[in-house]
């Protein structure tokens, strides 16, 4: 899961950041206004997190470029002024979430993993896929009912499968939402995540249609 | 209108008082004149018949008097009417034939100031010389012979050596009777005027004050939102007042901008810290727990005093017209979505064009609060509604399905930083704050039963027409 966080104070960023990480998420990071807009204008993310007191371009107007420009992607705006006129003006501008600052790290977790499920179409907290279970709230995997070890990209190459489960997901999206944007995005790499997957969970389960990319699936098709 | 220290008052009283004087005035300056000129043309008749009576006037050998023509003329020869003449020799008294038999009392004129010009002193001793220009009769009243006032003109000629008195009267009703009928005119015509001046002065005052009226109830208007600032094209005498009031208008949206952005600013400045300090704070270990009650701490101190800071800033409420309807919809389609998961129906109540004289963020502020606290406790619904139940107020009502409050829940809830409910974060602060908001505004807030079983909370604002 990719999560495009837009903060100016950098002390802030780098420590949600962090935090974001240890829950396996992929971050990166827009430190002013344009940069948020240029990001979340090219790349793919999952979610956004958007500050609104941004320097440069105001989150809310960043926000309106996104939706103006056909980005669906779920945000989440921060508000350091808890007035109700400026949560009004964040979602006339399209956010889907809001949360005031300060705020406790697992209650951002809990709202973007939400945020993210709901927008993949995903209307309950548990995604399950044959023996394949996915707690999406608490981002936790089962396997026939225990927890399953994963490593961080792993986790989030998993995490993309089983949200978009029993459809193809194509490779550069798949390795778009796995790596952060300043991380070399090596194939390879993916190829061998995915059969370390495969061992984890079964080799079934995660078919890979050639030129395209990968499918989850209870059976195996 | 006519209140103590009333401004019609003053003018009405000031320009009554003038009027009536100068009325008054008028009416006594008239009559005098017009007695005056009555006087002359009667002074003027007697004098010429005393005129002619002293040219006819002759002094017979034996030292009587007699007249050498007929002295008759009208009106003298109308019987008893008071029109007399009478002459007084050293040995004989002639009358006109209106007195028939009586003789005039002549009054005393010893006492009475001599007339002007002192008659100068006879150059040579020519007797039958008419009287030297510049010498006049003069006038005396004193009661005819028939009891009747009678208007004297005495003039005292010499003929052959004597004294002699040649008298002439006129009824004193030949000069009051045309002063009273002009006097019934005059006082008539005084009063018909008076009562058109005092029109045009009641006109007027209205007209004058008008203005102010009108700055009344552009004053009125800029209280309840309607208007910005007072029009500026107003009359030259308070142009000036409007203008200082505008300045001060200005000022005072100003200074709230100004104290508004600082707040903003503040809460910024110390709530992203905060935020990083909140995050860096270790999850785990001895002093974790501690240390994270303290960082919440300090996030209530910061909520609190921001948020009065802010009610501070706003100190007397400036001018605002602020609708309800599309502030409450919007409301609850940010709280629609943020609890998108629990399902609950919400029901944006307001009749169109409905409006509260409130800052639009402080209408945000409380009904957000308010709302957010309704989809809370909601199981199912929450319905927000409004009437206007006086000229004055609007009523603003927030229901919901949950579980209500005790009455000692609502005395707890309205109490800064109190949390009902320690597990559901911000409730502490919704409510004193709107409360708060409410009654800076010269409203209320109040709790009662919703007929949904819930909670319903009443905001009063005022109404903005």
């Amino acid at each position: 899961m990719k999560i495009l966080l837009v903060e100016d104070d950098r002390l802030l960023a780098n420590e949600i950041a962090t935090s974001l990480r240890d829950e396996n998420f992929a971050v990166d990071i827009a430190f002013d206004g344009e940069d948020a807009e240029h990001l979340g204008n090219t790349e793919l993310y999952d979610a956004a997190i958007l500050d609104l007191g941004l320097p440069k371009v105001p989150g809310a107007v960043v926000l309106r470029v996104w939706r103006e420009n056909g980005r669906q992607l779920p945000v989440l705006i921060l508000t350091a002024r808890d007035g109700w006129s400026e949560k009004v003006e964040g979602f006339k501008a399209g956010a889907d979430d809001y949360l005031t600052k300060p705020f406790r790290v697992e209650e951002l977790v809990m709202r973007l993993r939400a945020l993210v499920r709901r927008s993949a179409g995903h209307a309950v907290t548990k995604i399950v896929c044959g023996p394949l279970s996915f707690n999406v709230q608490i981002g936790v995997f089962e396997l026939n009912g225990l927890p399953l070890k994963l490593t961080a990209l792993e986790w989030r190459v998993l995490e993309c499968l089983i949200l978009t489960k029993n459809t193809v997901i194509d490779r550069s999206v798949l390795s778009e939402k796995v790596y952060e944007g300043d991380a070399g995005t090596d194939s390879n790499s993916l190829e061998v995540i995915v059969a370390r997957l495969r061992r984890k969970i079964g080799k079934d389960m995660i078919a890979t249609e050639r030129g395209r990319g990968y499918k989850l699936s209870a059976g195996g098709t | 209108m006519f209140g103590a220290g009333s401004l019609s008052r003053r003018l009405i009283l000031g320009a009554g008082v003038f009027i009536t004087a100068a009325l008054v005035v008028a009416g006594v300056v008239i009559l005098f004149a017009l007695h005056r000129f009555v006087q002359g043309q009667i002074d003027q008749r007697l004098d010429s018949q005393i005129l002619f009576l002293s040219s006819t006037l002759q002094m017979n050998n034996d030292g009587t008097i007699a007249l050498t023509g007929a002295a008759d003329g009208p009106p003298f020869d109308r019987m008893r009417h008071g029109w007399y003449w009478q002459i007084i020799g050293p040995k004989n008294v002639l009358t006109s034939r209106s007195l028939r038999e009586a003789k005039l009392e002549i009054p005393d004129l010893s006492n009475r100031p001599p007339p002007p010009p002192p008659p100068p002193p006879p150059r040579d001793s020519h007797d039958d010389r008419p009287p030297p220009p510049g010498e006049r009769p003069r006038p005396a009243d004193g009661p005819g012979p028939d009891g009747d006032p009678l208007h004297f003109r005495i003039f005292n000629v010499t003929r052959g050596g004597a004294e002699v008195t040649i008298v002439a009267t006129a009824p004193r009703d030949a000069v009051l009777g045309p002063l009273r009928s002009a006097m019934t005119t005059l006082a008539i015509s005084l009063v018909a005027l008076a009562i058109a001046l005092v029109a045009a002065m009641l006109l007027q005052v209205r007209l004058g004050l008008r203005p102010l009226e009108d700055l009344r109830r552009a004053v009125a208007d800029v209280r309840s939102g309607r208007i910005r600032a007072v029009p500026d094209d107003q009359p030259r005498e308070i142009a000036p007042l409007v203008s200082e009031l505008n300045t001060l208008l200005r000022q005072n949206a100003a200074n709230l901008e100004r104290a508004r952005r600082h707040v903003a600013n503040l809460a910024h400045g110390l709530k992203t810290p905060l935020a990083t300090l909140a995050i860096a704070l270790p999850k785990d270990g001895a002093r974790a727990h501690e240390l994270r009650r303290l960082v919440e701490t300090m996030e209530h101190r910061i909520r609190h005093h921001l948020g009065r800071a802010r009610i501070a800033a706003l100190g007397e409420p400036v001018n605002a017209q602020t609708q309800l309807a599309p502030r409450v919809s919007d409301l609850g389609t940010v709280l629609c979505k943020i609890n998108i998961e629990r399902a609950i129906a919400f029901k944006g109540a307001i009749p169109d064009g409905l409006a509260v004289a409130c800052e639009p963020q402080d209408v945000d502020e409380m009904l957000g609060n308010l709302m957010e606290n309704a989809f809370r406790w909601a199981r199912s619904k929450v319905e927000v509604s409004a009437n206007s139940d006086d000229s004055e107020h609007v009523v603003i009502f927030i229901d919901d399905d949950g579980p209500g409050l005790q009455a000692s829940d609502l005395t707890k809830a309205l109490q800064v930083g109190q949390r009902l409910d320690e597990t559901t974060p911000g409730f502490g602060f919704g409510l004193p704050i709107a409360r708060e908001l409410a009654e800076l505004y010269g409203g209320s807030l109040d709790f009662a039963r919703s007929p949904y079983g819930g909670l319903r909370v009443a905001v009063r604002l005022p109404h903005s027409r």
